[in-house]
């Protein structure tokens, strides 16, 4: 017993001990933490709660009574064009990945391996352009629509969309790939080119594969992007047809023809599906750090 | 097969002055050129432009009789092995090894029997389907080995591909490397600041200094007969003892008069025209004799002695304090503090011009 006892009280940590203003300090950490945590989740808490309450009616009303039902979703579904938002949302937001990763993948290897004039006067010029909102070029992205649609009716405004929140990533994505690609060892392009790479070659077959977990974030929020932006698709998209999810959404809680606030929080939920599944699929290379092991031992 | 380099230059973009400028080499057939150099002479620009990966500012370079100055390195039949390795991680070991072939679009079963062979060669059947990171530093080593024989070219490049291994494994890849040569029987240009491996692997040394070669030739040359006192310092551990002095009546006096050698009757003859001119001499720490019976000596004394086994380094001081480094068999009783006299092996004195530098004798 009394070597148990012994065994319980070895301090086994690597730092020292607390004092007692430290675990004081540790105990008001942890409050604010958990208070902090509680805010974030409780309202999340209410939503998943709301849209599952049968007792809910066009407006939220938090009280006591629960009845499990799934009419809400019903309505979302069959009253509303949610499936259409749906589709919509994805596919902006496909469109955008596809295209962030295409052209970032270009600037970020050139960025990265190529000298060339006007380099770091190019990078600090998109950084600057970047600090803009991108809502402030409404007006020119209008212009910029109109003057394109007349001359190709098929350039949808959601096309538009596509290209803005595209070429709004590109600047930030091109300094964290850029920054990438630099820890890449430029002797593996070397070794690469003498086995026979082309320059493309060597970055679809060389860096590629090792800037992974860097892509798959940079899609991933790319991604996300179209999912969360509200004002752009509002004033860009004019019929309720072609809305995204979160302009579509809006519709049931600031239009009282359509109020459904119960609705809404159902529709919330489910946005956050796609992007929860897309986290799942790329977790593995989010986390992973393929190039260790690529140079020395 | 023949590398020649003429006349070969390189200037970096943004730089003033040219890295590279006038080199004139010839690598014939089957050779083993180390191009030895401390850190910054060139030397690894100048593997780069043989390999193409750094563009030629100026010259000619051939292989055989084709000018490849704008051939890209894939078209140049070379392979290289970088001092990082510069394994792919995200291929295994197989992969590595089969991706040039691939690359070029060889068949399936062609490249698989080339893999197996190198594989073989280099001990690595073992480690075929892991990730270069699963694998310990001379196990890569050997794979990025392995990378560059799978092709079979008739150049191979090595930019110190030994810096990374510990001791006792260098010394056996040393001798692996110089095996792989012969079996290979290409041409391998080799490049490193360690001067035992130019000794010991190399048929033609290039001593690189300061973007200019000072010496090109066999391992033994460089010992015996270096052509000026950068070479006669470089080549050696420890370093060559160079003593300053002058030519007076046949005889070399250093500065300070304590040294004074006639040197052999050969010597003699290539020092005539030297008579009253400065001149540096150059001799070898186990080039000194003990005993003092033998022509000319000097009396030392003895500041530190470090026990190699086999033999002792005394760092010894003149009366002016100059110091010498003495080399004698470990068996010999030699102690810290003591007082002796040495005399010179005269057959083994090196000459050089006291203003160029060059080598007189």
């Amino acid at each position: 017993m009394k070597l148990f006892r012994k065994k319980d009280d070895l301090y086994l940590s690597d730092k020292q001990p607390l004092s007692i203003s430290g675990k004081i300090l540790l105990i008001i950490t942890y409050i604010i933490l958990i208070s902090w945590a509680v805010a974030i989740i409780w309202p999340l808490f209410q939503m998943v709660l709301s849209a599952f309450n049968g007792k809910q009616e066009q407006y939220l009303m938090l009280n006591d009574q629960f009845v499990f039902s799934l009419k809400h979703f019903e309505y979302l579904f069959n009253k509303t064009l949610f499936l259409k938002w749906a589709k919509n949302t994805i596919l902006i937001a496909l469109a955008t990945a596809i295209l962030t990763l295409i052209i970032v993948s270009f600037t970020g290897y050139a960025y990265s391996r190529y000298r060339f004039k006007g380099k770091k006067a190019s990078l600090m010029a998109m950084m600057l352009i970047q600090a803009i909102p991108t809502f402030a070029g409404i007006t020119a992205y209008f212009t910029m629509y109109s003057v394109i649609s007349s001359i190709n009716p098929a350039f949808t405004r959601q096309l538009m969309l596509v290209l803005i929140y595209a070429g709004g990533g590109i600047a930030n994505n091109t300094f964290i790939l850029k920054g990438y690609i630099d820890s890449i060892s430029t002797e593996l392009d070397d070794a690469a080119k003498i086995d026979g790479c082309s320059n493309l070659q060597v970055y679809r077959l060389i860096i590629m594969p090792i800037a992974k977990p860097m892509l798959a974030l940079i899609a991933l929020w790319s991604f996300i992007g179209p999912f969360m932006d509200y004002l752009l698709p509002k004033v860009l998209l004019t019929s309720p047809e072609s809305y995204t999810l979160a302009a579509g959404l809006f519709t049931l809680i600031n239009d009282v023809r359509t109020l459904n606030q119960p609705a809404f929080a159902a529709g919330g939920l489910l946005t956050a599906i796609p992007i929860v599944i897309l986290f799942i699929v790329l977790q593995k290379q989010l986390v992973s750090g393929l190039s260790q092991g690529s140079v020395k031992g | 097969m023949e590398v020649t380099l003429k006349n070969i230059g390189k200037k970096y973009e943004g730089r003033e002055e040219f890295t590279l400028r006038g080199i004139d080499l010839k690598i014939e057939d089957q050779d083993f050129c180390v191009i030895l150099g401390p850190s910054g002479c060139g030397k690894t620009t100048l593997l780069r432009m043989i390999a193409g990966l750094n563009s030629i500012t100026e010259g000619d370079l051939y292989f055989n009789d084709k000018r490849v100055n704008r051939t890209p390195p894939k078209d140049r039949d070379i392979a290289m092995v970088f001092q990082s390795y510069a394994l792919y991680p995200h291929m295994t070991v197989y992969d590595n090894m089969a991706f040039s072939l691939m690359m070029r679009k060889e068949n399936k079963k062609f490249i698989h029997e080339r893999v197996m062979e190198a594989a073989k060669l280099l001990e690595l059947t073992d480690y075929l389907y892991s990730k270069p990171s699963d694998i310990s530093g001379g196990q890569r080593q050997r794979v990025a080995l392995g990378r560059a024989i799978v092709r079979k070219p008739k150049v191979f490049l090595m930019d110190e591909p030994l810096s990374n291994l510990d001791a006792k494994l260098r010394e056996h890849m040393r001798v692996e490397l110089v095996r792989l040569h012969k079996t290979l029987g290409s041409i391998t240009v080799y490049v490193t600041h360690d001067q035992t491996e130019a000794m010991t692997m190399a048929t033609k040394i290039v001593l690189m200094d300061d973007g200019k070669i000072q010496q090109v030739g066999k391992p033994d040359e460089f010992y015996n007969k270096p052509a000026n006192i950068f070479v006669a310092k470089f080549i050696g551990s420890p370093t060559m003892n160079i003593i300053e002095g002058s030519m007076k009546n046949g005889k070399f006096i250093s500065n300070d008069g304590i040294i004074n050698v006639k040197p052999s009757k050969e010597d003699e003859e290539s020092l005539k025209s030297y008579e009253g001119r400065k001149v540096s001499l150059g001799i070898r720490a186990e080039r000194f004799e003990s005993g003092g019976h033998i022509g000319d000596t000097f009396e030392c004394t003895i500041d530190v002695v470090e026990m190699l086994g086999k033999e002792k380094i005394l760092y010894t001081r003149l009366e002016n304090g100059h110091e010498l480094i003495i080399s004698v068999p470990g068996h010999y009783e030699y102690n810290e503090g003591e007082k002796h006299s040495f005399g010179y092996d005269i057959s083994a004195l090196h000459f050089f011009d006291g203003e160029t530098g060059r080598r007189i004798n």
